[in-house]
């Protein structure tokens, strides 16, 4: 235990894990967050959209309040909100056309009310009604008419089935998904999406390419770094040796792991609840994706793409410390831990799609948002949904390269 | 307490760093002398068990040190030649961090880690990173550490390079003091230092011990080599050139030569009391 304590203060005392830790606290959470809800994210744009303006705060609360005139989704409230952001456009051009330029808080209500994310269903949903002649020009919800979208929850039911067939999911495996989709309840509870999108769609589910960088810097280091500091014939002639050391060497790496994880979520977390409370957490995922199977609720998926990013972190972990057990280098080892993980981040999209989907397996390469996917992996004559073997499989790996690092690392160290 | 050496060798290749030393130790001091590249680390690694033998063992009480394995590494104290250290951390909290390795509880470990600090006159820069310390101050730090277990077979690889003349006393008597009932083996460059504290001398010369015995006894060896020459300036260069020239001194309008020689180098020259270096400085021309 002193040993795993010292070693920890020994890690946390090197100039590269605070200038890590920093940024990655600067990045996660003050860039990202902060000034993602402030700003980036939900700013209300300057005029001509020149930029935003840092009022995000004020324009959460406004998209909230909006929606909760809805409740609920149905072809009723849908109407509805096509009909608002038709006469919300119609007040756009009458700007453009009487003053010349738009009102930016027009513009922000616009724009921010979940016009992408309904435009989505739409197209989703409602693909009969979509113009050919009209795209590029407007967005869908601009000229649909309103009486025509009925039967929401049954098109999805069709809409979900047939993407599953264009897909080549069919026979056992279309089933094995469409049972996973039954349990999905209707009618969906409707507020503002918008939020919700974001964090689980990039804040949360990109959280592992940022952990990846700072981890495999910070622990490249840890056996490798004991070379480059010259200190192996020191650690050898203890009575400890290398054995004990490189068991408190792997709890200090799963436990910056995880200090770092908890640093980056509660960081992502107190922002989320400062900007968006908690609003909106029982609505279904499939407000986000239509095509969702998952019987989940965002707060449910925000869980899972944080047990995502924890499981593929302290996968991760492992093996940057594998690999750093067996360079003598730390810089290689950095290297081969970014190439493990970037690797197959950068080639994901020009492989063959059974490689994509092992590179998927990867500690930190797949990402939380595959919850909102229909991807499946055959194994031994069962398919099993892909969002259950991509939260463990990574973490597995890792804690399969911790015996090999150990091992390792000793026979490096006796020469 | 005994650590005996069988014909113990190590081979990189085609060169053999260590050539079948063989040598049994008892408690005492032990100074380890040789020209560079003679063999004294690579002898020493192999003795803490952290270079594998090409051939050979050494024996603790009988028993095989790799075999003893932790048993052997709770005895053993070790300074290496190029000691590595944790640059950001404190010289206690480094102290500290290699008590956790060696074992010592932690309130122990922080009265050892103090007393050490002590007695190799760190104590007032304590809380100072290592990185900041000059060379003799990290030599410091290294000697300390190497004494935090109270090793009953403490290695010194070079232990006095680095520190001023006060330094290398307060070593010394260090050294004297921790010697009883314990097996030390220091190497250096530094005879004086040798001259001073080792109780027996291993001389290494090409991998091989080509000597071994107490001061007084190995000096015997070099009696009757040792001339002193006067001689010109101009002479002085020439002799230089074609004899083993221990030291040079100039007194008036010539140069006195001190010559390491088998026979006589010249008519005028005189006999003169061996040292230790005398013995080193022979044996490393190969004479």
């Amino acid at each position: 235990m002193e040993l795993f304590r010292l070693e920890h203060k020994k890690l946390w005392r090197k100039n590269s894990t605070k200038i890590c830790v920093l940024l990655c606290f600067f990045y996660c959470v003050v860039f990202a967050s902060f000034f993602g809800y402030q700003c980036m994210s939900f700013g209300s744009y300057k005029e001509h959209h020149d930029g935003k303006n840092f009022d995000g705060y004020e324009n959460i609360r406004n998209c909230q309040a909006y929606f909760r005139k809805y409740g609920v989704l149905t072809d009723e409230t849908l109407q509805e909100w096509v009909r608002d952001s038709q006469s919300l456009s119609a007040q756009l051009d009458e700007e453009r056309r009487t003053q010349g330029a738009e009102n930016p808080e027009t513009v922000h209500k616009y724009y921010h009310t979940d016009l992408f994310t309904v435009n989505g269903w739409l197209g989703t949903l409602y693909p009969e009604l979509e113009r050919a002649d009209m795209l590029g020009v407007s967005v869908m919800s601009g000229y649909v008419e309103a009486e025509k979208l009925t039967g929401i929850y049954g098109r999805r039911e069709k809409a979900v089935d047939t993407f599953l067939e264009i897909s080549g999911q069919t026979g056992a495996e279309r089933d094995y998904l469409l049972r996973i989709g039954e349990k999905v309840k209707t009618p969906f509870s409707w507020k503002w999406v918008d939020g919700w999108s974001s964090v689980l769609g990039s804040m949360v589910s990109d959280l592992g390419v940022v952990l990846a960088l700072f981890l495999a810097i910070v622990l490249s280091a840890l056996f490798a770094g004991e070379w480059h500091d010259n200190t192996s014939p020191l650690l050898l002639t203890t009575k400890n040796g290398w054995k004990k050391l490189a068991a408190a060497k792997i709890f200090t790496g799963i436990a910056f792991t995880l200090e770092l994880f908890t640093m980056v979520a509660a960081g992502t977390i107190v922002f989320q609840l400062i900007y968006l409370g908690t609003e909106g957490w029982d609505m279904p995922i499939q407000m986000i994706k239509m095509y969702a199977i998952a019987p989940m609720n965002m707060l449910q998926a925000e869980i899972y793409e944080f047990a995502f990013a924890l499981l593929g972190a302290l996968g991760f972990a492992g093996v940057v410390m594998l690999f750093s057990a067996l360079c003598r280098n730390h810089v290689l080892a950095l290297l081969m831990s970014l190439a493990v993980s970037y690797g197959p981040m950068a080639f994901h999209d020009r492989v063959p799609m059974w490689l994509e989907k092992m590179f998927d397996l990867l500690p930190l390469v797949g990402s939380g948002s595959d919850v909102f996917r229909t991807n499946t992996f055959h194994l031994f004559g069962h398919y099993i949904w892909s969002p259950y073997l991509l939260i463990w499989v990574p973490f597995a790996i890792g804690i399969l390269c911790l015996r090999p690092a150990v091992k390792g690392w000793a026979r490096r160290m006796r020469v | 307490m005994e650590l005996s050496v069988d014909r113990l060798t190590k081979q990189y290749g085609k060169k053999i760093a260590v050539d079948c030393v063989s040598t049994v130790m008892k408690p005492g001091v032990y100074g380890l002398l040789g020209e560079n590249g003679a063999g004294k680390t690579t002898l020493m690694r192999m003795l803490c068990a952290i270079l594998e033998a090409t051939a050979g063992e050494v024996f603790l009480d009988g028993k095989e040190i790799c075999a003893l394995g932790a048993d052997y590494r709770d005895l053993l104290g070790y300074l290496p030649q190029d000691f590595g250290y944790y640059p950001n951390y404190t010289a206690r909290e480094f102290l500290l961090y290699m008590a956790a390795l060696k074992g010592i509880p932690r309130d122990m470990a922080k009265k050892r880690a103090q007393e050490l600090l002590e007695v190799v006159g760190l104590n007032e820069v304590e809380a100072k990173k290592i990185k900041t310390f000059s060379g003799g101050m990290k030599q410091r730090v290294g000697i300390a550490q190497a004494l935090l277990n109270q090793p009953k077979i403490l290695i010194l690889d070079e232990p006095t390079a680095g520190l001023d003349p006060k330094e290398r006393v307060r070593f010394r008597n260090l050294i004297s003091d921790y010697a009883a009932g314990r097996i030390v083996i220091l190497s250096t460059h530094i005879v004086s230092d040798i001259e001073a504290i080792a109780d027996e001398v291993l001389l290494m010369r090409k991998g091989k011990l080509i000597s071994q015995g107490t001061v007084p006894e190995l000096t015997k060896e070099a009696e009757g080599k040792v001339w002193e020459l006067a001689v010109s300036p101009k002479e002085a260069k020439v002799w230089q050139e074609k004899a083993a020239v221990a030291n040079l001194r100039h007194e008036g309008e010539q140069v006195v030569l001190r010559i390491l020689a088998d026979d006589k180098p010249a008519e005028e020259a005189v006999p003169c009391e061996a040292t230790l270096e005398d013995l080193y400085l022979y044996s490393v021309q190969g004479k």
